[in-house]
Parts: structure tokens; C-alpha cells; sequence
């Protein structure tokens, strides 16, 4: 499903900064795989990487059978947009929408039409379980609540990729774990692939991949044994 | 001779008194009419020569005398004419003609300052002023041109009406002609008229040529006298604007 | 200081692009004001230079309005004991292929006590002969400038149009380039005035005399000795006094280049206002540390206010540079203007700088800016320091704000609508004025907020996200939009009020000319039937009349007398005549009775504009000055009647020649006998004087568009607003979208991430500029009625006296309205670039 050959990043500047060094990684269809390290391991930069977000120094990345390395922005947006959900740690919601909208925001782009982006919108949102709080602004929902609107949006396209970067990040643990169960059912429920970047490793445990990133190289990959985690 | 240059500086004495002197210059001068032709050349400080001609008629003496003036040449300022009508208690009037234009335009007091139209001589110069005008003072006896003179100085009655504040002037004490006449601003000499070959015309001493400098412009003009008549017989039709446009 | 070094310098460097644009809103502000005040003062100080280098040594000029007088007022100004010289003058102005040449008449005898002739050649003798000169009347004397630009030396010939056909001259004299040969340009040629009033059609008229004083007379008791004996026909001034009348002539002009300047400084402002709220907004982090620091309010305050201080000088430093050069691109058109509206040539070859002008200039520059600073500097030093510091927004205007700033629009309406409805005096209707326009600034926020919203589902459902965002944005933050949107409505606004007076002026000149310009064919002489150069004699009247085909001929002189020490234009015709041609319904009086009065010499028919601006009315005596004396004439009605922006006045031809001595016409009104051709007439006229006389014969249509033409060259001043208009919703837009595009840095790349093709996210940048345009349209267009209103009462009280209809110059907002909205976009089609290529990661991350 994903692949990575060879593939490094390096922040040119002053003084050139190696997020990456050259790796790789492959990732099998379905699978929930969590990326871990610490603050600076580039575990952020490999999931921008993998969401066509930024381009690789060298190395070569295909998604689905496409390889990015080789798309214009808008192609590498069109990838996106039929590939790939996205979630946020700040959820980025457009505070000016409403959940509704900020779920229909991808359909609208892909030119969907209206009723059929009122039935998928709604559908998610009940998914999510704010089917109650339809037209609410994201100002007026709690943090947990508003990542819910962002998995919504992510899926809004049933994606069969879903990247989270510290999905649980500024969240309470309670809501964490709640938010964390959602993606996994969904990823039970939906068969969607789930990458998810994360330093909290009772999350990363909730997965059944762990790939461990320390100063922009795989220091292990390994698969979870235990599903302890709850 | 040319009492008509007299006009300027009227003046002088006879004996001591100098009043009686110009009285004596202006009495013996005195004729009912003249005549005659002036050729000028007016040579510029540059040494730039120019000539002109005019004819000049002129009835009555000192006072109440008109005269009329025409230019002849150049051609481009033939016709041009210049009326004076003299009076005896106060400036003259003076106007002038342009054929081409067919106007005639006053001479205005203020401007009678200026240059008689390329000359040397200014439009004050060419008015007939009566002695009445004018204080005089016996200042001695100079020698001048071999000739014995009194130099006197005249000083006009109204000084607002004349460009000189005061004038000297030499008179031969043999004929009771002008010799020189110089005319001063203040300290400052503005224009020196010489008379000339003096020649006794039907009993009248005359100069026939004038010679005035400009001591500003350091300009000169001479004017030789030709066909010089007096006492010729002439109407007071012929001294107004509308015997001006009569063509020459 | 130190701060200044330490804070603002860095954010300048960072912020280039917005640094510069706040600077441009300074120097639009100060250049407009610097440029159309420059020009207007070159206009008047070129016109006072021609006049005082013309008047000499003169201390007191004695002239009878345009009129002119007869010759003989000259000795009995001569005759004056106080007088020690009186030279009489003619003007006039002559085209040639080097632009305007004044021709000053002048007796030459006697002239050199007033002027200065430097004549140029190996010695002062350069008139060849002062003989020859004054008695061939093709004499002429040149500056040497004139003489240089024509290529022309001692001697040469110079063909020149004149009362009599082309004429040819001869440079008998050139005067050097000092004094009395710099006058107008150096475009100056001396004739007699004898041959000049032949040359011209002046019959036996001067213009004007020119005294000096015998010494130890003061100008005071000259004037006073001379008024004496001259009585009230007479003006006896002193040049420079002249100018002032001229002044008084162009106020029309100079009203709109105050409005004009007064809009560009205020919508400089919002420029600034806007800039600088938005960089507090975006400095609030920064303010945050600093207050955390220690710094009390009054430093951020003062820290501020002292960026606005060094922009404000920098940027009208700079606006006072292009002002000049602004004016010097106006000042040709404007003297143009200026000669064929008021037939008066000026002479501006280089633009007069005024040190004072400048300098005032430059403090205004600063002091707007302040204004424009101020508040944004005081929102500052509010800034919460726990607050700023925490991640997030705040810069949604508080309600708060709004309410106070509707509660004060409401008391401005109301103190507008009191003042106005209270009285008619200029006390009250320009307070009420300047208050109307400060509760539409007021309001603006709040009606850019309550558009916006109007606007968001007409965008929404048609683009649902593109749209929804862009409307979004500007509800979001109205502190980025609402001074943009506010300068656009203030620029629109001129422009709008503007172009709706003129079209009220279009239409009711059109109805005037309808009515009153009626006859078949016009014959001038000269091409601009203002100019008041040649005049035809009175002979003339009678030769058109025997032509064939010719059924009537009516004369007309015209020409401005001073009246209450203002200049109206008498109309000399006869009353008679006319009337059997036109008739136009009296504003006041029974028309037959006035019409009968007035030719039998009974009275005048006044403008209805004179009435209203001198508060004239009908039973009033008017008292015109002439020659002959004062003219006491009762007042017996009055009529529409454009003919002078000062105001106008008829009077019967056979009074007019005796009081003034003048049977000469500006202009005859020729009428056809029916079954005869206009164009076969015109060509005969043509035919009899070609060759004579130098005549223009103008069909009636030929007449119209000219006077169309006129009125429009006038109104290009809209053009200008608009374009100035333009200016400010680009650069207004562009600063707004930088900010914009900044500010959503992080939308703009959820958008992408999510999906967003680079031209959808486009689309949502060009659409909230377009909607900013749409907005600013709709609030010009509606503050642009309001604006005519006012503008019409202004031009009712004070310029014109004219009497004009609402008018909605809806096609001028028809031809605005796409090329507001296509400079929106235009504007947008940078910072729509930048937002696209923007690093998505980093977007995402940035706060």
C-alpha cells in the first residue's frame, strides 16, 4: 500500500538539518501502524512525506501503486484527496464552518453533489457520534468532540489511507483513549490503512505495528504482541 | 537761425541782467514763419550711421508758435509726422501721425523725456519755450569757439514738466546767438547741443548745423539746414491733425 | 528609539511588501493634496507673474472689467496732478506653433517709464529705428526666448492670424531673456497699441492703463484720486490685486481640488489605519513579551506612534515629490482648461514650489498618519500580556466597538440632517456637510459586515467552500477588510458625486442650449469662442445681413464687468432680437414684460446663478460699473443662463454702446432663411472674409459639441477620481490580502491537505477580493448619492448658482462597477500566487 525506498529529507538553511536519513519502509494494506520517537526524530516529516505534503531530498515514495516523486501539486492534491484522510494534533477545523461543512469540505472540493455530500456528511457525523451537533461552529465543541469532526472529515471520502499525526496529542487522556478506539474501530469497520505518528506509547501500543524513529532513522519495527492497551 | 532750437533752453541776458539777455536772443530771432529741410545723422556710440530728413515749417516766435514736422526718408517713415502747438504759459501739445496706420496719437507730458524717435534729440527738446519759463542767472564770460559769450543758467519755473533740473547755456555776445547749450540732471550732463556755421539768412543770424550729443548713450546727431526760408506766408489751417493727413 | 531599532525595524524588514504599501497610502494622500495644490498655485502664480511683469514699475492699474474703455479716459488720467505716467495697454493672446503668444499692445513713446525694454543687441539702440517701428504697423518686438524657439532674428517675418486674415510681421526688436521678456513663458511680442487695436478689432479702446505716482503720492491716495475721477466704471488697482480676480474666477476649480485633496488625505488614513492595525494584530505575541518585560502602556503606545511618525515622514517626503511631479503632468491640461473656460491665458512652463505648501504638506502627511496610527497604537498598548501570549486569534472587533461606532454614526446623521434642515447658511450646511460624511465612515464597518454576511450564501452556493471562505474571511476580520473597504467607499464616493453633478450639468445644458442656442450658424473670431482676443467692428453686422440666404443676424459682445468686486459677465445683445427667437421660461418675472423693459433699456435680465449666489433678485437695482459711470438698472427677472460661471447678466446692445463706448461683437448668431442650406450659407460667409478677416463660422451642432467638449475637459477631474479610486482598492486590496493570506496560512493549507487543488484555493483569494470590490462598490455607490446630494447644494450655494436636478449618473456606475471588480482581481492575483506557494507542512504548523 505504502512504500518508501531510499527516501531522506533534508531542511536546507544555515546550516543543512538531516530530518531523515535515508530509509525504508513499507506498509501492507490495512494495517494500523504507529510511528514513534521523540521530539525531532522525524516522525512528523515522514508522515508529511507519505501525505505528498512535502517532497523527499532523495528516495522515492509510492502511494497505492502511484509514485508521488514524479506528480505536479495538483496531481500529488488529487492523490490526496482520493487516497488519503487526514488527522491533525490541532484538528484544524475551518472555525468559521460549521461541522457540517467542515465535513463536506472535501466532498465540495471533489465536486460532489449537494445531496449526496448532505447524505455522506451526515452519515459520518452520526458515525463519530455528533449527529446531534450538526451546525455547531468548532469553537462551540469540546477538543475531544472537534477531533471527532476531524476524523469525520477524513473519512469523509472513505479513504483508504488514514494519516494521524499525534491524533490524541492536546487531548485529555480519557478523551484520548476515546478518540483512539474510534480510529481503531473505524479502521476495523472501514478496512482503511492507519498511520498514525505518536509519542505516547500506550497509544502506539493500541496499534499493531510500532515503528520507532530516533534522530531520522528506524531504530525498530516491530509488531505489537499483545493488544494490552485499551 | 534755428530759434526753434532755442525752444529748449530759452534763456540769458543782455549786459548784466541775464533776463535781458535771452529776451535780446529771442527778439532778434524772432520771424513770422520758417521753413527749411534738416538732413540728420545720428551716429551711434557703435559708430552705427543712420539718416534721416524732415521738413520742418513753423509759424509765429517763442510762445505762441506751431510747428509742423515731416519726415521724408527713409522711405519706411515717410508722411510720419509731428505736430506742436507752443504755448506761453505751459507746455506744449504735441502729437503725432502714422500714415501707414492712419492714426494720430498725443504725445503725452510724461514722455517727453524720451528720444525724438532715433535721434539724439528728445521730444522736450523740440518744444518753443517762452522766457517767462524759466529763472536764469549770469554765471561770466567764457571764450568759446574764439567767440566771446556769457554763460548763463536756466533753471525751468516747474520742474516737474522738464527732464533737466538745470541748463547752461553760451550766448555770443557779438550776434546774441546760442553757441552751446548743455542740459543737466542734477550733476549728471545729459545732452550737449552745439550751433554752427552761423550765416545771416534775410537778416537773421542762423546756425546751419546743430550737433547734439547724448552723453548717456554717447550717441551723436548732426542736422545740417537746407533750403532755409523765413518770413514765408503760411495759414493756421496748415498746423492741425487734419493737414497732417494730407499726403506730402 | 531604541525599541524602534529593536522591534520595528526587524518587522519592517520582514514585511516589506506591507511597509511599502502603508508608505503608499502617505504618498497618495500627500501627493494628491501637494500635486493639485501645486498646481492650482502655478496656475495663479504664473497668472500673477505675467501680471506684475507686465504692470512693471506700475503702481496702480485702472481698467473697466473685460470691457476695455475709450481712449480718452487716458489723458484724464494723464491730467491727474498725481500722475507722473499713464501708459494704456492691450493684451492679447495669439496661438502659434510655439503654444500661446502674448501680445502686449503698448504706446511705445512713452512706455519705457513704466517697462523695462532689455532690448537684446551691440548696443541699446536695437529697435533699428523706434521710427520705422512705430510707423510700419507690422512691427513687432520678440523675447529672445520666443525669438529662439521660432528661429527668428532681427528682420525676420512672422505670419500670424489676425482680424484681417494671416498677417505678416516684422521682428524689428528682440528683447533679452530678463524681466518683461520672461513674462508667460517668454511667449511675449510687443506692438503699438495703435497697430494692435487695428490688428485686433479693439476699435478705439485700451485694456488697460497703467500709472505711476508722482513721487511722495502714496498708491493709497493715487487710487483714491483716480477712483474720484474716474467714478465707479473704472477699477483702479493695484496688480496685484489682479490676481485675486482671477483666483476668484478659477474658485470652481479650486473647490474640487480642496475636496479632492481632503478625500485623498482621508482615505490615506484608513490606508494607514489599516496597515497598522493589522500589524498589531499580527505583533501581538511580540507586544505580549514586551509588556511581559516590563514596558508600560504608554511605551507600546508610544512605540507606535512613533513608526507612524517616521512612515508619516518618510512617506510625505515622498508624496511631496511625486505631488510635484504629479503636477507638473497636470498644470498643461489644466492651463488649457483654463484658457478655453475663462478665455484667460496662463503661462506655466515650470510649476511653482511652495516651501510653505511643502512643508504644510509634510506636517498633514505626518498628521494623518498619527490619526491613522492612533488608534491602532492605543489597541496596542490595550494588549493583555497573559492573553497575547496564548496561541490563537483575537482580533474579531468587539461588539462593543461596533455599538459605539453605530451610536455615533446615528448622532453624526442626526446633527447632519439638523444642521442642514436648520438653515441655508454656510455655517450650518458645511458642518452638516463634513458630519454626514463622518457617520458614513462610522457606519462603513458595520455595513461592510452586514454586506459581507448578505453576500456569504449568494457565494455559497456557488462555490460552496471557495465562496463560503472568501465571505468568511471578511466577516472573520473586519478589522482587515473594514478600512479597505472604507477607503474604497470614500474614493468611489468622489468619484460617484462627481460624475452625477456633471451629468446633472450635461443634462441641463443640453436643455439650456436646446432653448437658447438656436440659431442656424455662429460666426466667431476666433476659434475658442471664449477668447476675447478679436473682436469683429459693428460694420459687419450689417454686411452678413446682405448676404444671401442670411435672414437675420443678431450681435453679441460679451464681456466681464466688476461687479461688488466680483467679476460677472455682461451680455450685450439685442434683448429684442432675441427673444423672438428664444424663449425660455423666467425663473423669476413675467417674461414679455422683461423682455419689453429690457430692450427699451429699462432694466437687465440677470442669471438665474448670479441670483443665487448674490442673492440678486427681481426690483433689485444692479450697479454696473462703465465708462460713462455707474449704471443703476432695476433688475427684471432672470433666466437660466450658463453663459459664465460667475454669473451673467443681459443687457440691450444700444445701452451697452453708450455706456461703454463699444459697438464691436464677439460673436454674431446668424439665422437661415428656410429653404436655404446652412452649409451653403456658412461657406459663403467663409468665402466673403477669407482672406480679410480671420472668422470661424460654427454650425449650430459645430457649437454645441464644442461647449460639450468644454464641460467635458472640466469633468475629467472625474476621470482622475476614479483612476485615484482605482489606486486605492488596489493597494488597499493587495495589503488586505497579504494580511489575509497570512492570517490563514494555516486554512489555506487544511484546504490543500484536504484536497484543495491550487485553484480552488485561488478562487477563494480572488473572491474575497472581488467581494471586497463588491462592497466598496455598493457602499460608494450608495455614500456617492449622499454625495451628490451635498455636492449639488455646494455647487447651488457657492460655485455655480446652478439649479440642478438629482441626477444618478447611472452610467458612470455601470462603466465603475466592472473595472472596480476587475482591479479587485487584479490585486488578488499576487497574493493569490504567494498563497499557493506556500509550504504546505509549514502552513499547517504555523500559528
Amino acid at each position: 500500500m505504502i512504500g518508501l525506498h531510499r527516501v531522506s529529507k533534508v531542511f536546507a538553511g544555515k546550516r543543512d538539518v538531516t530530518a531523515l536519513h535515508p530509509l525504508d519502509l513499507r506498509i501492507p494494506k490495512g494495517e494500523m501502524v504507529a510511528i514513534t520517537g521523540a521530539s525531532g526524530s522525524g516522525k512528523s516529516t515522514l508522515l508529511n512525506l507519505i501525505g505528498g505534503l512535502d517532497h523527499p531530498t532523495t528516495g522515492a515514495i509510492s502511494v497505492d501503486g502511484r509514485e508521488l516523486g514524479s506528480l505536479s501539486d495538483d496531481e500529488l492534491t488529487r492523490v490526496r484527496r482520493d487516497k488519503i484522510g487526514f488527522v491533525f494534533q490541532f484538528f484544524n477545523l475551518l472555525p468559521s464552518l460549521s461541522c457540517l461543512e467542515n465535513v463536506s469540505l472535501p466532498l465540495h472540493l471533489r465536486g460532489w453533489p449537494r445531496q449526496q455530500i448532505h447524505e455522506r456528511t451526515t452519515e459520518l457525523l452520526n458515525l463519530v457520534g455528533l449527529g446531534k451537533r450538526m451546525e455547531h461552529l468548532p469553537d462551540e465543541l469540546s477538543g475531544g468532540e472537534r477531533q471527532r469532526v476531524a476524523i469525520a472529515r477524513a473519512l469523509s471520502v472513505y479513504p483508504p489511507i488514514l494519516l494521524a499525526d499525534e491524533p490524541t496529542g492536546n487531548l485529555d487522556s480519557a478523551t484520548g483513549v476515546e478518540i483512539l478506539s474510534l480510529i481503531k474501530d473505524l479502521h476495523r469497520r472501514l478496512g482503511t490503512t492507519v498511520l498514525m505518528v505518536t509519542h505516547d506509547m500506550s497509544v502506539a501500543r493500541a496499534c499493531e505495528r510500532i515503528v520507532q524513529l530516533k534522530d531520522g532513522v528506524i531504530v525498530s519495527d516491530a509488531r505489537v504482541e499483545s493488544q494490552a492497551a485499551t | 537761425m534755428s530759434k526753434w532750437i532755442a525752444f529748449l533752453l530759452a534763456s540769458c541776458a543782455l549786459g548784466q541782467d541775464p533776463r535781458q539777455i535771452v529776451e535780446e536772443v529771442q527778439r532778434r530771432n524772432r520771424s513770422t514763419s520758417q521753413r527749411y529741410e534738416g538732413t540728420l545723422t545720428v551716429t551711434s556710440a557703435k559708430s552705427r550711421v543712420t539718416q534721416k530728413r524732415w521738413r520742418y515749417e513753423r509759424m509765429g516766435s517763442f510762445g505762441d508758435s506751431k510747428a509742423a514736422l515731416r519726415f521724408l526718408e527713409p522711405p519706411e517713415v515717410k508722411g510720419v509726422a509731428l505736430l506742436v502747438h507752443n504755448h506761453r504759459d505751459r507746455s506744449s501739445d504735441q502729437w503725432m501721425w502714422t500714415p501707414e496706420l492712419q492714426r494720430d496719437r498725443r504725445i503725452a507730458l510724461q514722455d517727453r523725456s524720451t528720444r525724438f524717435f532715433g535721434t539724439d534729440f528728445s521730444f522736450e527738446d523740440l518744444e518753443e519755450r517762452d522766457a517767462g519759463q524759466f529763472d536764469y542767472k549770469l554765471l561770466g564770460e567764457e571764450k568759446l569757439d574764439g567767440q566771446m559769450c556769457w554763460k548763463l543758467e536756466s533753471r525751468p519755473r516747474q520742474t516737474k514738466r522738464s527732464q533737466y533740473t538745470h541748463s547752461y547755456l553760451w550766448v555770443r555776445q557779438d550776434l546774441y546767438v546760442y553757441v552751446m547749450v548743455e542740459g543737466y540732471k542734477d550733476q549728471e550732463l545729459l545732452r550737449r547741443i552745439a550751433y554752427r556755421d552761423y550765416e545771416n539768412v534775410k537778416g537773421l543770424w542762423t546756425a546751419r548745423l546743430l550737433e547734439v550729443l547724448d552723453t548717456k548713450r554717447r550717441s551723436r546727431t548732426t542736422m545740417k539746414l537746407e533750403k532755409l526760408e523765413y518770413g514765408v506766408p503760411m495759414k493756421d489751417e496748415d498746423f492741425t491733425l487734419q493737414a497732417l493727413r494730407r499726403p506730402l | 528609539m531604541k525599541l524602534l531599532n529593536l522591534l520595528s525595524w526587524p518587522y519592517v524588514r520582514k514585511h516589506k511588501l506591507r511597509t511599502l504599501l502603508t508608505l503608499a497610502g502617505i504618498v497618495l494622500g500627500v501627493a494628491v493634496f501637494t500635486g493639485m495644490h501645486t498646481a492650482n498655485l502655478t496656475m495663479q502664480s504664473a497668472f500673477q507673474r505675467t501680471v506684475d511683469r507686465i504692470a512693471g514699475k506700475a503702481q496702480l492699474q485702472v481698467s473697466a472689467g473685460e470691457t476695455g474703455f475709450p481712449e480718452d479716459v487716458l489723458e484724464r488720467v494723464q491730467s491727474l496732478r498725481e500722475v507722473s505716467a499713464a501708459a494704456p495697454v492691450i493684451e492679447a493672446a495669439l496661438a502659434t506653433p510655439q503654444g500661446t503668444l502674448l501680445v502686449l499692445g503698448v504706446d511705445m513713446t512713452g512706455d519705457s517709464s513704466l517697462r523695462e525694454y532689455n532690448l537684446e543687441g551691440d548696443d541699446e539702440d536695437v529697435i533699428d529705428d523706434p521710427l520705422i517701428f512705430l510707423a510700419q504697423p507690422d512691427s513687432m518686438i520678440v523675447s529672445k526666448q520666443f525669438a529662439a524657439r521660432s528661429g527668428l532674428g532681427r528682420g525676420s517675418k512672422l505670419a500670424l492670424k489676425t482680424m484681417g486674415g494671416q498677417k505678416t510681421f516684422i521682428v524689428r526688436g528682440v528683447m533679452k531673456a530678463t524681466g518683461l521678456a520672461t513674462v508667460f513663458g517668454g511667449n511675449l511680442a510687443i506692438m503699438d497699441i495703435y497697430a494692435a487695436q487695428a490688428v485686433f478689432g479693439r476699435g478705439r479702446l485700451f485694456d488697460r492703463i497703467d500709472v505711476g505716482l508722482s513721487e511722495g503720492v502714496s498708491v493709497r491716495e493715487g487710487a483714491a484720486k483716480l477712483q474720484a475721477l474716474l467714478g465707479p466704471g473704472f477699477q483702479v488697482e493695484q496688480p496685484q490685486s489682479r490676481g485675486a480676480h482671477f483666483e476668484s474666477m478659477a474658485r470652481g476649480l479650486t473647490v474640487s481640488i480642496n475636496l479632492a485633496s481632503l478625500f485623498a488625505l482621508l482615505i490615506g488614513v484608513f490606508i494607514i489605519y489599516n496597515s497598522f492595525s493589522i500589524a498589531i494584530t499580527q505583533r501581538r505575541g511580540e507586544i505580549g513579551v514586551l509588556r511581559a518585560l516590563g514596558a508600560s502602556r504608554g511605551q507600546v503606545r508610544g512605540l507606535f506612534l512613533l513608526e507612524s511618525v517616521v512612515l508619516g515622514v518618510a512617506g510625505s517626503l515622498l508624496g511631496v515629490a511625486a505631488g510635484l511631479a504629479l503636477a507638473r503632468g497636470v498644470v498643461p491640461g489644466l492651463a488649457a482648461t483654463l484658457q478655453d473656460v475663462f478665455g484667460h491665458a496662463v503661462s506655466a512652463s515650470d510649476i511653482t514650489i511652495s516651501p510653505p505648501l511643502a512643508a504644510f504638506s509634510v506636517f498633514i502627511g505626518v498628521m494623518a498618519s498619527l490619526v491613522g496610527g492612533y488608534i491602532p497604537a492605543r489597541s496596542a498598548a490595550s494588549v493583555d500580556p497573559v492573553k497575547a501570549l496564548q496561541k490563537g486569534r483575537n482580533q474579531v472587533l468587539s461588539e462593543g466597538e461596533n455599538r459605539w461606532r453605530r451610536r455615533a454614526a446615528l448622532i453624526c446623521i442626526a446633527l447632519s440632517a439638523a444642521l442642514i434642515g436648520f438653515g441655508d447658511a454656510n455655517a450650518y450646511f458645511y458642518p452638516g456637510y463634513l458630519s454626514g460624511i463622518a457617520s458614513l465612515i462610522l457606519l462603513s464597518p458595520s455595513m461592510a459586515m452586514w454586506l459581507a454576511r448578505a453576500l456569504r450564501p449568494v457565494l455559497k452556493t456557488v462555490w460552496p467552500v471557495e465562496g463560503a471562505l472568501a465571505a468568511d474571511s471578511l466577516i472573520q476580520a473586519p478589522r482587515r477588510t473594514s478600512a479597505t473597504v472604507t477607503a474604497l467607499m470614500l474614493s468611489l464616493a468622489l468619484a460617484v458625486g462627481f460624475a452625477g453633478v456633471s451629468r446633472g450639468i450635461y443634462d441641463s445644458l443640453i436643455e439650456w442650449m436646446r432653448h437658447t442656442l438656436n440659431p442656424d450658424l455662429y460666426v466667431s473670431p476666433s476659434r475658442s469662442i471664449t477668447a476675447k482676443t478679436f473682436r469683429f467692428p459693428a460694420s459687419m453686422a450689417g454686411e452678413l445681413r446682405s448676404l444671401e440666404g442670411v435672414e437675420e443676424v443678431q450681435p453679441v459682445r460679451n464681456a466681464r464687468v466688476m461687479i461688488g468686486g466680483e467679476p460677472v459677465m455682461a451680455v450685450s445683445l439685442d434683448i429684442g432680437a432675441i427673444a423672438r427667437r428664444v424663449r425660455v421660461k423666467p425663473v423669476e418675472g413675467d417674461r414679455d414684460e422683461m423682455v419689453r423693459l429690457a430692450s427699451e433699456g429699462q432694466g437687465v435680465i440677470i442669471s438665474d446663478n448670479l441670483s443665487l449666489m448674490r442673492g440678486i433678485h427681481r426690483g433689485d437695482i444692479l450697479e454696473i460699473p462703465s465708462p460713462r459711470g455707474l449704471l443703476k438698472l432695476p433688475v427684471l427677472g432672470s433666466s437660466v443662463d450658463y453663459s459664465d460661471q460667475q454669473g451673467s447678466f443681459l443687457i440691450d446692445s444700444k445701452l451697452f454702446q453708450r455706456y461703454w463706448g463699444d459697438d464691436t461683437a464677439n460673436l454674431f448668431r446668424i439665422h437661415v432663411k428656410t429653404g436655404y442650406s446652412r452649409e451653403k450659407v456658412r461657406q459663403r460667409i467663409l468665402k466673403k472674409w477669407s482672406g480679410s478677416h480671420e472668422i470661424f463660422v460654427y454650425t449650430n451642432e459645430g457649437i454645441r459639441d464644442y461647449i460639450l467638449n468644454l464641460t467635458g475637459q472640466w469633468f475629467g477631474l472625474t476621470y482622475i477620481q476614479l483612476a485615484v479610486a482605482l489606486i486605492v482598492a488596489i493597494l488597499g486590496i493587495v495589503n488586505t490580502l497579504t494580511v489575509s493570506i497570512t492570517d490563514r496560512r494555516r486554512e489555506l493549507g487544511v484546504l490543500q491537505a484536504v484536497g484543495g487543488l491550487r485553484n480552488q484555493v485561488r478562487r477563494t483569494i480572488w473572491l474575497e477580493a472581488v467581494s471586497i470590490g463588491v462592497v466598496g462598490l455598493v457602499m460608494g455607490a450608495g455614500a456617492g448619492l449622499v454625495m451628490i446630494y451635498f455636492n449639488l447644494h455646494m455647487l447651488h450655494r457657492d460655485l455655480g448658482g446652478l439649479r440642478l436636478d438629482f441626477t444618478v449618473p447611472y452610467a458612470f456606475m455601470a462603466a465603475m462597477t466592472p473595472v472596480v471588480i476587475l482591479c479587485s482581481f487584479i490585486s488578488a492575483l499576487w497574493p493569490a500566487e504567494s498563497a499557493v506557494r506556500a509550504s504546505l507542512v509549514e502552513s499547517l504548523e504555523y500559528e
